[in-house]
C-alpha cells in the first residue's frame, strides 16, 4: 500500500540511506580507533623497556594539565620511558572522581590537587601511604601531616591579594584583605568572587577565617570573623563570567582581586598591566600541590617509580623553568627561576591550622554560598 | 488516542519485547543509579536528615535565585513562543521577501550556544559593546550598563532558544492542510484569524513540547546569568554545581535539584492534560501542502518585514562578532575591543596543533553519533506505545524516563559510578567503571527525556487510520511500523538526532566523571584549554571551539535535516505545485516527510464550523 506514494517512499529511503552511511561511517571510525589504540600498545611496551617496568599505560589525574603542563609531562615522561595518559580535571572536580572511583580506581597516580583535597582524598580511603624516593629532598610539613603519608609536596603557590600598580602606589595600596572593605576607597575597587567552587577562592577564605578561629563560634569562627564574609561580599565588584581578573584591571573596571602567584608574571604580560602584590602582617596563605599513589592500582610498582621520577629534582626543575612554578624539592629550587625564587624567599607565609581548615572548609563553603553571598 | 487498559496491551509479543528491554534498561540505568545516589546524599549513614531542607529554607540568596529560575522559566515559555512562531511563519507561512536568508539567520541557534552565544551578545549590548556606543553617542545620557539583569538574560535566552520552534513547530506547521485555509479563506476568516483558528490549533502537540523544553531552559538557566545577570538576577543553576561538587553540600545540591526536576514534571502533567483528547491530524480525505500565504493589509506586511530583518540582525551579529573573535587574541576578547590589524590564525593554529590532535573530535563524533542513533532509534518503538496506548502502565513508564531531567548530569554520572563499580547483576555481572561503555550509556540516558517528548509529538500528528487501514488490509505491526509509521515521523527522527548529536559534542559534566581515560572526549579538552584559570589563550581556545564546533553543528544540520527537504519554501511543496494536482496524493495515505502531514484535523473542522455557523 504505501508503494502507491512514489514521492514520499523515495524521500524516506534516501533519508534512511543516508543515516545508513553515517551509521556505517560512525562504525568504520569505531573501528580505526580501535586499531589505532591496539597499535599504540606494543608500541609503549617497546619504549617503556628503558624503565625496566611492565609496559601499561599509567592514568594519571591532574588538575595542574593546563597552559601545555599535560603534554610536556607527556613527552617528558616518555622519554624516561614512562607511557602516561593524563586526564585533565578542575581540583573539585578530580577531587569526587578520585573519591567516586575507590572501588575500582581507574587512575594510578594523582597529582597537583593542593593539601585540602588530598586530605578529603585520603579520608576517603582512595589514595595510599608511599615515601617517595625524594621525600628526604622536601619540607616534610608541607606533605600530609599524618605519620602514614599518603601525599607529597611538589610546589607552591601563593594565595595574594593583587593590585594594580600603574594606579596605586604601594603606600595607597591595601595592607590586608580585610582594608578592602573597612576602608571607603577600596569598597568598590576589588574583584569578589562569585562562587567559592575554585580552589583560590576557597583558600583565600582560610587565610580569612582561621585568624578568627573561636571554639564557640559558629563552625569555629568567631562572629567578628563571619562579620568580615558579610563585609566582603556587601562590597567589591562581582566577578565576571569568563572575564579574567586582569582584563577587568585593564580596562579599569576594577584595581584590585585574588590571584595566585603563579599567573601573575603571565598575565601582566598579556594585558600590558603591572601588578604588585599585598603581604599582610600575618602572611600569605600557601597552597601547597601534592601527588600520591592511587589505592588499589594494579600497576603499583610502575606508579611508584613514576613519583620517584616525576618529584625528582631534575624534573621538579626543569618544570619549575618551564611553568614559571616554585619547586618544594630543595634541589630543584636552584633550577627555578630566580625571580620566582626570589619571591618566594622574601613571603612571609601565613600560619594556617589546615586540620582546622579541611575539617570545616566544606561547611564553611556551604553557609558563604547560603548566608553570605549575593 | 485510544486508552487501552493495561492488560490488553499485554496481549501484542510486540509490546512485550519492548517493554521487556524497556523495563531493563529503566531499572538498571535510570532508577536503581540515582536511587543510589539520593539514598547516599539523603541518608547519610542510614539515618535521614532533613538538613538540607532547613539550610535552603533559611536562606535568602537560595531563596531568591530559586525564585529568579521560575521566574526566567515561566517568562521564557511565553517569550520563547511568541518569538518562535513568528519566526518560523515568517519563514514556512507567510510570504515574505528574502525567507530564505532570514531561514539561515535564524537557524544559527542550531549551532551554537552557552557561554560563548552571552559572550556574544555583551560584545554588541554590553557596556562596551558595538550597539551601546552607537546609542550612547544619541543619547550621552544613556546608562552604558542598560544591557543587564532580568531583562538582557531574558532576551539572550529567548534568542538562543528559539531552535525547537525552528526544527518542529516548522515541521509541524508544513503538515498543515491547505485546502482547510482557503476553504475558511473563501467563507471570509482574515488572516489573523485562520492563524488563531485553524493553524495554531493544529501545531499544539508540538507547542505543548517545545513550551516544556523552554522552561526546563529557564529553570536550568547557567551562564546568561552568569554572564549578564549582573547582581540582582542570579539563578540557582550555578549554586546546584557548586554544591554537587563539595561532598558535604550534596544533599542541598539533591535537593534543589529534585525541586526543579518536581516543577518540570509539574509542567509536564500539565501539558498532558491540555494535550489529551485532541486530534492533531487531518480527517479530511483531500488534502494539500501548504502554500505561502501573503499579508494583504500594506501596513501589516511592513510591520513583518521590518520586524523579520530587525530579528534577523540580532540573530546573526552575535555569530559573526563571535567568529571575527575568534581569530583576536585573548585580551583583545576579554576587554571587548577589536582591530581589524590584529586578527591572526594563531589561535587556530595553537588549538589544532596540539597533539592530541584531532582524535578528541573524532571520539566525540562517534560517541554522540552512537548516542544520539540508540536514544532515537530505541525510543521511536517506546514513543509509539506510550502515545497508542494510555494507560497507567505506560503514564508510569513515561514518568520514569524523564528521570534524567530531574537530576543534573554530575550527579547522573556518580550514580553510574557507585552502581557499577562492582560486579553487578542488573549488567550481567559486569563492572562498567573504567569501560567506553558506560559514557555512551550516560549520553543516552541523558538524552531520552528530550528524545521522548519531541518523537511523542510527532507520532500525536498522525492519522491513526492510516494505520488501521494498513492493518484491515494484513499488515503486521512491524510492518506498519517500517513502511507506514516511519517514514512519517523520520524527519522529525533525524532532527532530534541531530540535535543531541550536536549537543553532546562538548560535554564535559558527564564526559569528566565517566570518559575512558585513554578514549577522551572533546569536552575535556576544550576544559583543559579554556579554563578561567588555564591563561590568556583559554578564552580565545574558548572562541575557536565554539567556532570548530559550529562547523560540525553547522554540516550535520545541513546533512541530516537541511537536505531532507525542510528548507523554507518547502522543496516538496513546489514540487508538488509542479505536478499541480494535489490529488495526486489524496487518498495515498502517505505522503511527504513531515509528522503532521495531512492537514486539517477535527479540531479544526470544529473551528471552521464555527466559522461557517
Amino acid at each position: 500500500m504505501p508503494d502507491n506514494a512514489p514521492v514520499p517512499v523515495q524521500k524516506w529511503v534516501s533519508i534512511v540511506h543516508k543515516l545508513k552511511t553515517m551509521a556505517a561511517a560512525a562504525v568504520a571510525v569505531t573501528l580505526l580507533a580501535g586499531c589505532g589504540a591496539g597499535a599504540a600498545a606494543p608500541e609503549a611496551t617497546g619504549s617503556s623497556s628503558a624503565a625496566g617496568a611492565s609496559g601499561e599505560t599509567l592514568v594519571v589525574y591532574t588538575n595542574s594539565n593546563g597552559e601545555g603542563r599535560g603534554d610536556w609531562l607527556t613527552k617528558k615522561a616518555a622519554d624516561a620511558g614512562f607511557k602516561i595518559e593524563i586526564v585533565g580535571a578542575g581540583g573539585a572536580d578530580a577531587t569526587n572522581k578520585l573519591i567516586a572511583e575507590k572501588n575500582n580506581p581507574i587512575a594510578d597516580v594523582a597529582f597537583g590537587l593542593n593539601n585540602m583535597y588530598f586530605a578529603q582524598v585520603k579520608s576517603a580511603g582512595a589514595i595510599e601511604a608511599y615515601e617517595p624516593a625524594w621525600a628526604g629532598e622536601v619540607d616534610a610539613s608541607l606533605a600530609d601531616s599524618d605519620d602514614d603519608k599518603a601525599y607529597w609536596p611538589l610546589v607552591k603557590q601563593a594565595i595574594l591579594l593583587g593590585y594594580n600598580s600603574d594606579k596605586i602606589t604601594p603606600e595607597q595600596a591595601p595592607k590586608d584583605w580585610t582594608d578592602l572593605w573597612s576602608k571607603d576607597e577600596f569598597k568598590t575597587r576589588y574583584e569578589r568572587v562569585t562562587g567559592l567552587g575554585t580552589a583560590t577562592a576557597q583558600l583565600v577564605f582560610a587565610g580569612i577565617l582561621s585568624r578568627y578561629k573561636d571554639d564557640s563560634g559558629d563552625l569555629g569562627i568567631s562572629d567578628e570573623g563571619w562579620k568580615q564574609v558579610e563585609q566582603y561580599f556587601k562590597n567589591g565588584s562581582p566577578a565576571v563570567a569568563k572575564t579574567d581578573l586582569f582584563a577587568r584591571i585593564a580596562s579599569g573596571d576594577v584595581d584590585m582581586g585574588q590571584m595566585p602567584s603563579s599567573i601573575v608574571a603571565e598575565r601582566e604580560k598579556s594585558f600590558k598591566v603591572n601588578v604588585e602584590t599585598v603581604v599582610p602582617s600575618v602572611g600569605v596563605p600557601l597552597a601547597v600541590e601534592q601527588v600520591a599513589l592511587v589505592k588499589g592500582t594494579d600497576k603499583k610498582e610502575q606508579a611508584q617509580k613514576f613519583i620517584d621520577w616525576f618529584g625528582s629534582a631534575d624534573v621538579q626543575g626543569e618544570w619549575a623553568q618551564q611553568f614559571n612554578s616554585m619547586p618544594v624539592n630543595k634541589s630543584a629550587a636552584a633550577k627555578a627561576k630566580p625571580e620566582v625564587v626570589e619571591f618566594f624567599d622574601g613571603l612571609k607565609q601565613q600560619d594556617i591550622d589546615w586540620n582546622f581548615v579541611q575539617e570545616n572548609m566544606g561547611a564553611w563553603v556551604e553557609k558563604i554560598e547560603l548566608e553570605y553571598m549575593t | 488516542m485510544s486508552s487501552t487498559p493495561a492488560r490488553t496491551m499485554l496481549r501484542s509479543p510486540f509490546i512485550i519485547i519492548v517493554g521487556t528491554v524497556l523495563t531493563w534498561f529503566i531499572a538498571a540505568f535510570l532508577v536503581w543509579p540515582n536511587a543510589n545516589v539520593l539514598i547516599e546524599t539523603f541518608f547519610p549513614g542510614g539515618t535521614f536528615s532533613g538538613r538540607a531542607a532547613e539550610k535552603l529554607l533559611s536562606s535568602q540568596r537560595a531563596m531568591k535565585s530559586l525564585g529568579n529560575s521560575f521566574l526566567l522559566a515561566v517568562a521564557l515559555s511565553i517569550t520563547v513562543n511568541v518569538v518562535g512562531i513568528f519566526i518560523v511563519l515568517v519563514t514556512h507561512y507567510f510570504r515574505i521577501r528574502g525567507s530564505r536568508i532570514l531561514f539561515l539567520g535564524y537557524a544559527t541557534t542550531f549551532i551554537y550556544g552557552g557561554i560563548v552565544l552571552a559572550a556574544g551578545y555583551k560584545f554588541i549590548y554590553g557596556d562596551k559593546g558595538i550597539v551601546t556606543a552607537f546609542l550612547l553617542n544619541i543619547f550621552p545620557g544613556m546608562e552604558p550598563d542598560w544591557f543587564s539583569g532580568f531583562f538582557a538574560v531574558l532576551a539572550v535566552m529567548t534568542f538562543a532558544t528559539t531552535t525547537n520552534h525552528m526544527l518542529f513547530v516548522a515541521n509541524a506547521l508544513k503538515g498543515v492542510d491547505y485546502q482547510t485555509i482557503e476553504a475558511a479563506r473563501n467563507l471570509g476568516a482574515s488572516t489573523w484569524t485562520i492563524l488563531r483558528r485553524i493553524v495554531l490549533p493544529m501545531l499544539k502537540p508540538t507547542l505543548f513540547a517545545v513550551t516544556i523544553l523552554s522552561f526546563l531552559t529557564g529553570l536550568g538557566a547557567l551562564s546568561a546569568p552568569q554572564v549578564l545577570g549582573g547582581r540582582d538576577f542570579q539563578t540557582i543553576t550555578p549554586m546546584i554545581l557548586t554544591f554537587t561538587n563539595s561532598p558535604t553540600s550534596r544533599d542541598l545540591a539533591a535537593l534543589l535539584a529534585v525541586i526543579l526536576g518536581v516543577a518540570t514534571m509539574l509542567m509536564l502533567a500539565v501539558m498532558s492534560r491540555l494535550e489529551k483528547g485532541g486530534t492533531y491530524f487531518s480527517v479530511s480525505k483531500v488534502s494539500s501542502a501548504l502554500q505561502k500565504q501573503r499579508i494583504t493589509n500594506p501596513a501589516a506586511n511592513i510591520a513583518v518585514h521590518a520586524a523579520a530583518y530587525l530579528l534577523f540582525a540580532v540573530y546573526t551579529l552575535p555569530v559573526v562578532l563571535i567568529v571575527l573573535f575568534s581569530f583576536a587574541d585573548g585580551a583583545a576578547i576579554q576587554t571587548g575591543q577589536l582591530s581589524p590589524g590584529s586578527l591572526t590564525i594563531d589561535n587556530y593554529v595553537r588549538v589544532l596543533t596540539q597533539p592530541a590532535g584531532l582524535r578528541p573530535f573524532i571520539v566525540s563524533v562517534i560517541y554522540s553519533a552512537l548516542a544520539a542513533a540508540i536514544a532515537v532509534g530505541g525510543l521511536l518503538f517506546v514513543a509509539r506505545i506510550l502515545q497508542k496506548h494510555k494507560n497507567w502502565v505506560t503514564g508510569l513508564f513515561e514518568y520514569l524516563l524523564h528521570i534524567p531531567w530531574i537530576l543534573p548530569s554530575a550527579l547522573l554520572a556518580l550514580g553510574l559510578i557507585i552502581s557499577y563499580d562492582h560486579p553487578n547483576p542488573l549488567v550481567g555481572g559486569a563492572v562498567l567503571t573504567g569501560t567506553t561503555v558506560i559514557l555512551l550509556i550516560a549520553f543516552v540516558t541523558v538524552k531520552i527525556p528530550f528524545t521522548l517528548r519531541m518523537l511523542k509529538a510527532s507520532f500525536a500528528s498522525i492519522n491513526s487510520s492510516l494505520e488501521e487501514a494498513a492493518t484491515i488490509m494484513g499488515a503486521k505491526t512491524i510492518y506498519v511500523f517500517r513502511r507506514i509509521l516511519l517514514p512519517l515521523v523520520l524527519p522529525a527522527a533525524a532532527a532530534i538526532a541531530a540535535l543531541n548529536f550536536n549537543s553532546m559534542l562538548d560535554d564535559y559534566d558527564t564526559a569528566i566523571f565517566l570518559a575512558h581515560p585513554l578514549v577522551q572526549p572533546l569536552g575535556l579538552v576544550i576544559k583543559a584549554n579554556t579554563d578561567g584559570a588555564e591563561g590568556v589563550d583559554g578564552v580565545s581556545n574558548t572562541f575557536v571551539y565554539t567556532v570548530l564546533l559550529m562547523v560540525i553543528t553547522g554540516l550535520t544540520m545541513y546533512l541530516v535535516y537541511g537536505r531532507s527537504g525542510s528548507r523554507p519554501g518547502g522543496r516538496h511543496g513546489s514540487k508538488r505545485g509542479k505536478r499541480g494536482t494535489p490529488d495526486a496524493d489524496a487518498g495515498t495515505a502517505v505522503p511527504v516527510g513531515s509528522p503532521a502531514t495531512e492537514a486539517a484535523g477535527a479540531k479544526v473542522s470544529t473551528a471552521s464550523g464555527g466559522l461557517t455557523g
